[in-house]
């Protein structure tokens, strides 16, 4: 350990009388005591006058946003991992309450930094406008915002669950409870009063007067790290699809299933696809469903195709598969008079007379319908083996249920 | 009657499962999948739709995952993990993407290598969540306060998924910066039959590989124009990371020679070793005056579009754009060849062609443009014959 060696000779950039400095000197005796290196120490730093630091600090340092350098702290220390290095965020009141979530966040998941923040009770750099951390008393001198109560960063960390959170007023204990927060396990956060000479006060005790009271606060936890996990690859894992049918598809053919969601409309086109792929063609599939994926329609298209498909796009699809008034609402508008039209007995309705309607919800259940439908189409005009349906369906771990939605389709 | 030609036939479909490994996937799973070939470390996400089988593969295969309570914060966790020699790797949308823009002049600045998947859907504003749409490079173009560039990659099919993971990690690696591969909807959550044999083999990208100029200056270059890129921490060296404007020391240094040559090398770098990240595929056919240009999802359109017209006797040529952003002056070169170019784009305007073009009419420029849906062959084989 070598001693007074966190900071540089730099001049301190701050107004005359500012407390700005004294933290500083506080963070830099603190880190020492702790037996902290120059290059065991990180400084994150935040924008405005508590953004000036890095220069003053010789050790390594990193300088980014304003309001978000907790984030960045955060960051820095999951990805560094290493529990010898100590990852130090300094911002003013200006920035905490720009990334009041940052702060909140590292809190709840306790991560390994300390925070500083030097409330100077103003945004000094753009000419001394109060902040979210400005006192009732502060403002009250200024007949500003009175009726607002300032945030208590010290209490909102606690609540949180940050390892300690402290309020330090008196330059005298500065470097101690500085010193404390270091030492902590997790996260932990020390708000600094520090005069703002230039926009608030000359001295001292003018300041004390408008302060909130100091303030300790421990959650007895640990910090959340990262958890590094051994995984592997996800293609490897796909089932390899071999060619043991034989198709009819000479060039290729469309099909859209359209029905409601939880109908199993998506798994019954993804089983079509896979069938066509069991018969040595090319397939896509593609859904379409709200936002709200519990509720109201589900669209599928699949391609399946002896050469590879690139266009995804159906302007006309060969077949269309309707099994719910949810479906029928959704597509209707966009048939047109070339597609085979398979509709379930329940939506008959004079639009299309041409259509084939069949109990297909009576027979397979709801669930089952969609699937039962395409095992029909398949098996009267005979495009795939059902066999290769029945094949793609058997991996599932409801094979049981799906069959049996496949036979009553080949039944109607 | 089982015949010579059966047991043949039995023989082929044998001999063809054997070569070909067929697999039902989408483009989400091929990304995500190099992402960590390429030695990605984390995803750090907020889940967005259409980005969202990103989040869900990113935490069943990357070697660390993180969930942020939104798209700020997890630019801020990003940049954190890059300075700290981690390489993370997000996923969004416009409206994360949004959020995301002041965190990522910030990595720029800073020089941190990372990697953003964007997938477009239909906009403006949040739009439609669940419609494809290519409406998001014009924002990508002046992302970067100063229009200073960031590397913007596309891909078209399966294998350019794969391939331009695989270059947009290594473009962050070797220029120390955030790249971005654009997508959309329909490339990323459209299930597909592929061979898995197509794809080349990834090996891990050499993070470190810029090497130390002594004594040391966290932003001071060699020829090559990048910094090396060593994590904060190091024993060694002092590493001091700026995102405000800084000399070579990484210190806030604003009107001073030394630093405004530091912003400067920021555009400068990507210049100079353009042909180092320049990726297109180019269907030149002799004799055409025609030239479709198009990128992304407008592409397999594009592609059946120029079969079907070439069978009907139209000469076209047909350019792919993977490098979209800073655009390669080697597709303007080829552009330039031709009397008739047409712009494939599903956006309203033509967000490319504007790049390229500018507002200004030009009687050799024409676009095809679609907003709610693909752009289909036909559209495109219209606007070619007229």
């Amino acid at each position: 350990m070598t001693k007074n060696n966190i900071l540089t000779k730099v001049k301190m950039p701050f107004c005359q009388g500012c407390g700005h400095g004294i933290i500083v000197r506080s963070i830099a005796k603190a880190l020492e005591q702790s037996g902290y290196g120059q290059k065991d120490t990180i400084i994150v730093s935040d924008i405005g006058c508590s953004g000036l630091v890095d220069p003053l600090f010789d050790t390594h340092s990193i300088h980014g946003l304003h309001g978000r350098a907790p984030a960045l702290g955060v960051g820095v220390s999951l990805g560094l991992d290493n529990p010898d290095k100590k990852v130090i965020v300094i911002q003013g009141d200006g920035g905490v309450t720009i990334g009041l979530q940052h702060v909140l966040e590292a809190a709840r998941r306790n991560i390994d930094i300390t925070l500083v923040v030097m409330n100077n009770l103003l945004y000094g750099m753009t000419g001394g406008q109060i902040s979210g951390l400005s006192t009732q008393k502060f403002k009250e001198q200024r007949n500003f915002e009175i009726d607002v109560p300032p945030f208590d960063i010290v209490k909102l960390a606690h609540a949180s669950g940050a390892a300690y959170s402290a309020r330090a007023t008196s330059i005298k204990n500065y470097t101690d409870v500085m010193k404390e927060a270091i030492e902590v396990n997790g996260f932990s956060i020390v708000e600094f009063s520090s005069l703002c000479t230039s926009y608030a006060f000359k001295k001292l005790d003018q300041l004390q007067e408008v302060i909130e009271p100091p303030e300790v606060y421990r959650n007895e936890r640990i910090p959340v790290k990262v958890h590094q996990r051994d995984t592997r690859s996800l293609l490897d894992n796909l089932d390899v699809i071999e060619k043991q049918f034989e198709s009819k598809i000479d060039t290729r053919i469309g099909v859209v299933v359209a029905g409601s969601a939880g109908g199993g409309v998506q798994s019954a086109a993804k089983m079509l696809a896979t069938a066509g792929m069991l018969s040595g063609l090319h397939a896509t599939m593609k859904g379409e469903y709200p936002v709200t994926v519990g509720t109201g329609f589900s669209v599928a298209e699949v391609i399946l195709s002896k050469s590879y498909v690139n266009y995804t796009g159906l302007e006309k699809p060969d077949v269309v598969i309707i099994v719910s008034e949810d479906g029928m609402n959704k597509i209707k508008a966009k048939l047109n008079g070339d597609s085979i039209l398979i509709i379930d007995s329940d939506l008959k309705t004079d639009e299309f007379p041409d259509a084939i309607y069949l109990d297909f919800n009576k027979k397979a259940g709801k669930r089952g319908a969609a699937l039962a439908a395409l095992a029909y189409w398949l098996n009267k005009y005979g495009k795939l083996d059902v066999d290769s349906l029945k094949k793609a369906v058997s991996s599932h771990k409801y094979s049981d249920i799906l069959l049996r939605a496949i036979d009553a389709g080949v039944e109607i | 009657m089982f015949t010579f030609a059966d047991y043949f036939y039995k023989i082929m479909m044998k001999l063809e499962n054997k070569i070909k490994k067929m697999v039902y996937t989408d483009a989400s799973m091929i990304i995500t999948e190099a992402c960590v070939k390429a030695g990605s470390d984390v995803f750090i996400g907020y889940p967005i739709t259409p980005s969202n089988r990103f989040y869900q593969y990113g935490t069943q295969r990357f070697p660390a995952f993180l969930a942020g309570p939104d798209e700020i914060t997890v630019m801020q966790w990003m940049a954190g993990f890059s300075a700290a020699g981690k390489f993370p790797v997000t996923a969004t949308a416009f409206p994360g993407l949004a959020l995301m823009a002041e965190g990522l002049n910030m990595a720029y600045a800073m020089e941190l290598p990372m990697l953003l998947i964007l997938t477009q859907r239909l906009g403006p504003s949040t739009g439609s969540a669940t419609t494809g749409a290519q409406g998001d490079l014009m924002f990508l173009n002046g992302l970067i306060s100063g229009k200073y560039p960031i590397p913007v990659f596309s891909h078209s099919d399966f294998e350019d998924a794969w391939d331009m993971t695989y270059e947009a990690i290594k473009t962050a690696m070797k220029f120390r910066t955030p790249t971005v591969l654009l997508t959309s909807k329909e490339l990323v959550m459209t299930n597909k039959s592929f061979d898995l044999n197509k794809l080349k083999e990834i090996k891990p990208v050499e993070k470190f590989s810029t090497e130390v100029i002594e004594p040391f200056e966290p932003y001071k270059t060699g020829d090559e124009l990048v910094p090396a890129y060593i994590p904060l921490g190091d024993k060694k060296y002092q590493v001091r990371i700026n995102a405000s404007t800084h000399n070579n020391a990484g210190l806030i240094k604003k009107n001073d020679p030394e630093s405004m040559a530091n912003t400067r090398r920021l555009k400068e770098k990507f210049e100079k070793r353009i042909d180092e990240y320049t990726f297109y595929d180019y269907d030149k056919e002799q004799g055409a005056k025609k030239l479709i240009v198009t990128y992304g999802i407008s592409a397999d359109a594009s592609r059946d579009a120029v079969v079907k017209l070439r069978e009907e006797g139209e000469k076209v040529s047909l350019l792919i754009v993977k490098t979209l952003l800073p655009v390669p002056g080697v597709i303007l070169d080829i552009i330039n060849d031709y009397e008739n170019i047409i712009f494939v784009e599903e956006n309203i305007s033509g967000i490319y062609k504007e790049i390229i073009f500018g507002i200004n009419e030009n009687s050799k420029v024409s676009s095809v443009n679609k907003i709610g849906n693909l752009i289909s062959p036909s559209e495109i084989i219209k606007a070619v014959r007229s």
